[in-house]
C-alpha cells in the first residue's frame, strides 16, 4: 500500500508505520516516567508553584524572559512610534470599527470628492 | 520520587531563616561539617523544600518572613517533619514581646521537634534530627 511505502530523499527516509512505533514508545516511556512521580503531591497549592526562596511565585512573564526581549533594540529605536500607536490599540472593538469607518470616510473623500 | 525503599531513612532537610542572628545557622554549618558527618547517614541540607523531610526552622518569625515560612512549609511533599532550633524559634526569646514578631514558630506552623539553646550545640541539633527520623518512621508507619 502506498500509504505504508517508504518516502526515501536521498538523506534521509519517512516511514509512516515506524513514526507511529517511535511515537507509542515514547508515550510509554513518558507514561512510565509519569507513573513513579511522587504521589502525595497537592494540586492546586504552593506544591504547584515554583520556589523563589518562599517569595510569592509571580506570573510566568515576569520571571522569565518575554518574547518581546527579543526585538528589544528594535522597539527601542521605534520608540517614538510605537508610543503614539500603542495607546490606539485599546483591545475594543468599538474603537477598532470607529477607526475603520474613519479610514473608510477618508478614503473616500480622497476617492471620490477630490 | 522515591527510587528504593532503602532512601526512605535518608533525612533531607530544608533550613529556613525566619530572623534569626545567624548564631544558629553557624551551628547547624556545624553539625554538618566532618566532625560530626551526618552526611553518612543520609541527613544532609538540601537547597529546595520539594526535596525534604524536615524542615529546620531558626530564628523567632519576624512578621515580614511569616508568608514566606507558610510558602516553605506547604512546598513540603507530606509527611514532612518541622524542627525548630533555638531559643528564638521557640519562645521569641528576648524578643518575645517585639512589635515585629509573628511568631515564634510554633505559633506560625506546627512544630514536631524543639532543640532548646542560643545557640544549641551541634550534638543537640544531631539529637533532634535523631527525634525527628523516629517520628518521621512513626509517622510513615502509621504509628501517630
Amino acid at each position: 500500500m502506498d500509504i505504508i511505502a517508504t518516502l526515501s530523499s536521498g538523506y534521509g527516509f519517512w516511514n509512516p508505520v515506524m513514526w507511529l512505533i517511535a511515537a507509542a514508545v515514547s508515550l510509554l516511556v513518558v507514561y512510565l516516567f509519569w507513573l513513579r512521580g511522587e504521589k502525595s503531591y497537592k494540586k492546586g497549592t504552593a506544591q504547584g508553584q515554583p520556589f523563589i526562596g518562599g517569595n510569592v511565585a509571580k506570573e510566568k512573564g515576569a520571571l522569565h524572559i518575554r518574547a518581546g526581549n527579543l526585538y528589544w533594540g528594535y522597539t527601542e529605536s521605534l520608540k517614538g512610534y510605537y508610543r503614539w500607536v500603542v495607546p490606539l490599540h485599546t483591545g475594543v472593538l468599538n474603537d477598532y470599527v470607529l477607526w475603520f469607518l474613519g479610514v473608510m470616510a477618508f478614503l473616500l473623500v480622497v476617492v471620490v470628492v477630490l | 520520587m522515591k527510587l528504593t525503599k532503602s532512601f526512605n531513612k535518608s533525612l533531607w532537610a530544608f533550613h529556613f531563616n525566619s530572623g534569626s542572628c545567624n548564631g544558629c545557622e553557624i551551628e547547624i554549618v556545624a553539625a554538618i561539617t566532618p566532625r560530626y558527618d551526618p552526611e553518612r547517614f543520609g541527613i544532609k541540607l538540601v537547597g529546595s523544600p520539594k526535596h525534604a523531610d524536615v524542615l529546620i526552622v531558626t530564628g523567632p518569625v519576624v512578621k515580614k518572613m511569616k508568608p514566606r515560612l507558610l510558602s516553605v512549609y506547604e512546598q513540603i511533599p507530606d509527611p514532612k517533619i518541622v524542627m525548630c532550633v533555638g531559643t528564638c524559634g521557640t519562645s521569641g526569646a528576648t524578643f518575645y514581646d517585639s512589635y515585629n514578631l509573628d511568631g515564634p514558630v510554633d505559633d506560625v506552623i506546627p512544630v514536631d521537634v524543639y532543640v532548646p539553646g542560643c545557640p544549641p550545640r551541634p550534638e543537640a541539633i544531631i539529637h533532634g534530627v535523631v527525634k525527628a527520623l523516629v517520628k518521621l518512621e512513626r509517622i510513615e508507619g502509621g504509628g501517630i
